[in-house]
């Protein structure tokens, strides 16, 4: 009865904002979208088809730099390199973590000590330690070396040889598969134990089990493993910067370092959006391939 | 001894910055276009200190923050550290504080600060980001302005010309610097070698002496990317008689370019230097750092002349560490150069530049100059030398290697031959021609022309 008429009492506007009162809740996160997401990446776009430098402003406009993106042998060469290091690490760190998440799932002694040792080198990610850790295994006198001469195997000059050097960086991003490896372990943990003990009834045999019941089962997971591990590979920059500067002979350049290279070496903004731009897209267009190509081979027991 | 050494240095830094610097300057770009009569305007405009438009006072009573950046190793750090803090005992309403670090990515951080305006108030600048980053003179204040705080008198003409571009002295020198070679003669006497190298030929006996008496591990000098470019200039430079760049043009043909590069790759063949991947493949990020150098390997290096320290320290065993003699390649001139170490600046968005002024003549003119001794190298300022002599600051090595250096080389430096599409690590065109040359997927020929080709497009692109 009391409410009726101070309801009649508030003006539209005091009403609009009783009714979107969550709205002022988000506009901190909206604030911060609009502009440190929002704002840099429509103005990186516009910047893409401009010759802007830090310090000698635009001077040109138009899509000079994308034609020089796909017709300059440096930057063709740095896209085929980032594509190659994407379909190495990506695969190789799938099937790396959901072997030991297979393993780890198992009632083993000591099984959360040793998910955590596992976790710790994606925790460590690209810094100084793990670029002298780096160089120290494999550098021509390295561990690395020293072990393959104990069997008589004279290792190849890791950091100089321009496809073992690339090797060596696939291998940082493989071995920092911590973050797969837990959601692998998560996604094993939801499997129905029921479907195992009927799959053994029939006579089925582990391996048989993995591949029909184990891998169908976290289909959804790999599917989220791969998607964000593919954005991930292509966005490399740790790496080749700490550990090789991109070298030997651009070999392990990739794009994200050739990005930086031109915004803060070159100071050639233009350039450095274009490429960011071609990265974006690059990783947009996969993504929407892996999406629609989920209903092929993804399960959703749900 | 030493005093004979001071006064040798003095005389001779004055000398070759004459003949060095001023011609630089002429061959700047900024004042390429009306080259005679604009050097000679620089020159006149340089010389004036006393044309402070308004009188200035320090404010020793409101509090001020100062900001200082720099980059150096370990020793340097202490230096200015300390050097702050006296600063700090004689105002102490100023407040400074310091952002510094290590050379390997500094430019990058600096440079985009410098573009959006938030750089240091003071700041530790490389010469050719006067050109580089300021050419018109947008980013660093002019110090003539100041001039009744900083005791310009202190420099020579010469070594503030090279620091005015936009006819606008946008830093003063803390020092002048040039290559020269260093050994670790034990290593030299291990192969049967009592004298430091001193022609090419002994460069080349040296060679072949490490690799038959000490092993295919053992050479007589590493050089990187950087330093084979120097080090071909000073070549080209001593063999033709003419300086690498004037009137912003390159004055060497692709034949006497490549000429320069087999003189490379000579060194090379003969075991004098290791190749790029063998360098590459030892997985260091400095000579100084390396195994190699550590355990006496790689037995030379050349260098800046105000860099020796670390290398020295850096040995297992430094009791050979030497410095040795400048290598004349050709007949028709020394060659070489030497500049600007590097300048102290400051910066257009200091809000207190009368405070950073009095800081820059008390780190390079006054009480400072004892603390910093030849931490950035023997330094540039007449009062500044004279305070770090004083108080004993001066590493005799550093002093020796600079008196040899300034007395040697004689040709100018054209402050794009640093710019940092050239001169990169990893992307420059020197980079790219060294160790595709190294690499042998470059033959000469090829070679000289991408070096050329990538010389001439930074010299119009800042025409």
């Amino acid at each position: 009865m009391s409410s009726a008429p101070k309801a009649t009492q508030r003006t539209p506007f005091k009403r609009w904002c009783d009714e979107n009162t969550g709205l002022f809740f988000l506009i901190p996160w909206i604030l911060g979208f609009l502009i440190f997401k929002a704002y840099p990446f429509a103005s990186s776009l516009v910047y893409s088809f401009t010759d802007l430098n830090f310090f000698k402003g635009i001077s040109q406009y138009g899509i000079m730099n994308y034609v020089e993106i796909f017709t300059s042998r440096k930057t063709v060469s740095v896209l085929l390199t980032t594509v190659k290091y994407a379909f190495i690490t990506v695969p190789l760190k799938l099937v790396f973590a959901l072997f030991i998440a297979y393993i780890l799932n198992f009632k083993i002694k000591f099984v959360n000590l040793f998910r955590t040792v596992y976790y710790i080198p994606s925790i460590l990610g690209g810094s100084v330690a793990i670029a002298v850790l780096w160089r120290a295994l494999f550098k021509d006198t390295g561990v690395v070396n020293t072990i393959l001469g104990f069997f008589g195997i004279a290792g190849p000059d890791w950091l100089a040889d321009k496809t073992w050097a690339l090797f060596v960086i696939c291998l940082l991003r493989v071995w920092q598969f911590g973050s797969a490896m837990v959601l692998f372990l998560a996604a094993l943990k939801g499997v129905p134990a029921d479907l195992y003990e009927a799959a053994t009834i029939d006579g089925a045999t582990k391996t048989r089990q993995f591949f029909s019941i184990t891998v169908p089962m976290i289909t959804p997971v790999i599917f989220y493993n791969l998607v964000t591990q593919i954005a991930q590979a292509f966005q490399e920059f740790n790496g080749p910067y700490i550990i090789t500067q991109g070298g030997p002979r651009n070999a392990t350049t990739l794009v994200s370092l050739l990005v930086y290279n031109y915004a803060f070496k070159s100071n050639e903004m233009g350039m450095a959006c274009a490429l960011a731009w071609v990265m974006f897209i690059a990783v947009a267009l996969l993504t929407v391939i892996a999406f629609t190509s989920q209903k092929h081979w993804v399960y959703y027991a749900d | 001894m030493k005093k004979a050494i001071s006064l040798g240095v003095a005389a001779a830094m004055t000398a070759t910055l004459l003949a060095g610097c001023g011609t630089a300057a002429s061959s700047a770009p900024a004042a390429s276009s009306e080259a005679a009569s604009s050097t000679e305007a620089t020159s006149e405009a340089a010389s004036s200190e006393a044309t402070a438009t308004e009188a200035h006072e320090i404010n020793t009573t409101d509090p001020i923050e100062l900001t200082i950046s720099w980059w150096g190793g370990d020793s340097r750090h202490e230096a200015y550290q300390k050097a702050i803090e006296a600063f700090q005992e004689k105002y102490p309403n100023i407040t400074v504080s310091p952002t510094y670090g290590a050379w390997s990515g500094w430019e990058e951080k600096q440079s985009t600060a410098l573009a959006a305006d938030q750089g240091s108030d003071v700041m530790q600048v490389n010469w050719n980001w006067l050109y580089q980053y300021s050419p018109t003179g947008e980013k660093f204040v002019d110090l003539r302005d100041y001039s009744d705080i900083i005791d310009l008198t202190q420099w020579t003409d010469a070594a503030k010309n090279a620091c005015t571009v936009a006819d606008s002295l946008q830093a003063v020198p803390i020092s002048m610097t040039g290559r020269i070679f260093y050994w670790n003669m034990n290593t030299f006497k291990q192969a049967g070698i009592e004298k430091v190298p001193t022609t090419y030929d002994d460069l080349i006996a040296a060679g072949k002496a490490f690799q038959e008496k000490l092993g295919d591990d053992y050479y007589p000098l590493a050089i990187g990317q950087y330093d084979r470019m120097i080090l071909m200039t000073f070549y080209l430079e001593s063999k033709y008689g003419k300086a690498w760049v004037e009137n912003n043009e390159c004055q060497y043909t692709e034949e006497e370019v490549v000429d320069g590069l087999n003189f490379i790759d000579s060194l090379e063949d003969n075991h004098v230097i290791p190749t790029r991947p063998t360098m590459i493949a030892a997985g260091f990020d400095s000579i100084d750092k390396s195994q190699e150098w550590i355990d006496g390997k790689y037995a030379g290096i050349f260098e800046w002349d105000s860099a020796p320290s670390k290398y020295q320290s850096a040995l297992a065993d430094n009791s050979g560490f030497t410095v040795g003699e400048e290598i004349k390649f050709g007949d028709k001139a020394n060659g070489g150069f030497s500049k600007v170490s590097m300048g102290m600046a400051i910066t257009k968005s200091c809000q207190h530049p009368v405070e950073a002024a009095a800081l820059i003549d008390f780190l390079w003119n006054g009480e400072g100059a004892a603390i910093m001794g030849s931490e950035c190298g023997i330094p540039a300022s007449t009062a500044g030398l004279a305070s770090a002599q004083a108080a004993d600051a001066v590493k005799p090595l550093v002093l020796e290697a600079n008196t040899k250096v300034l007395a040697f080389v004689d040709m100018p430096l054209d402050p794009y031959y640093e710019s940092s599409k050239l001169k990169d690590t990893t992307d420059g065109i020197y980079t790219d021609v060294f160790d595709g040359l190294s690499y042998d997927e470059y033959d000469p020929q090829e070679a000289a022309e991408i070096l050329l080709d990538g010389v001439s497009g930074v010299l119009s692109a800042n025409a």
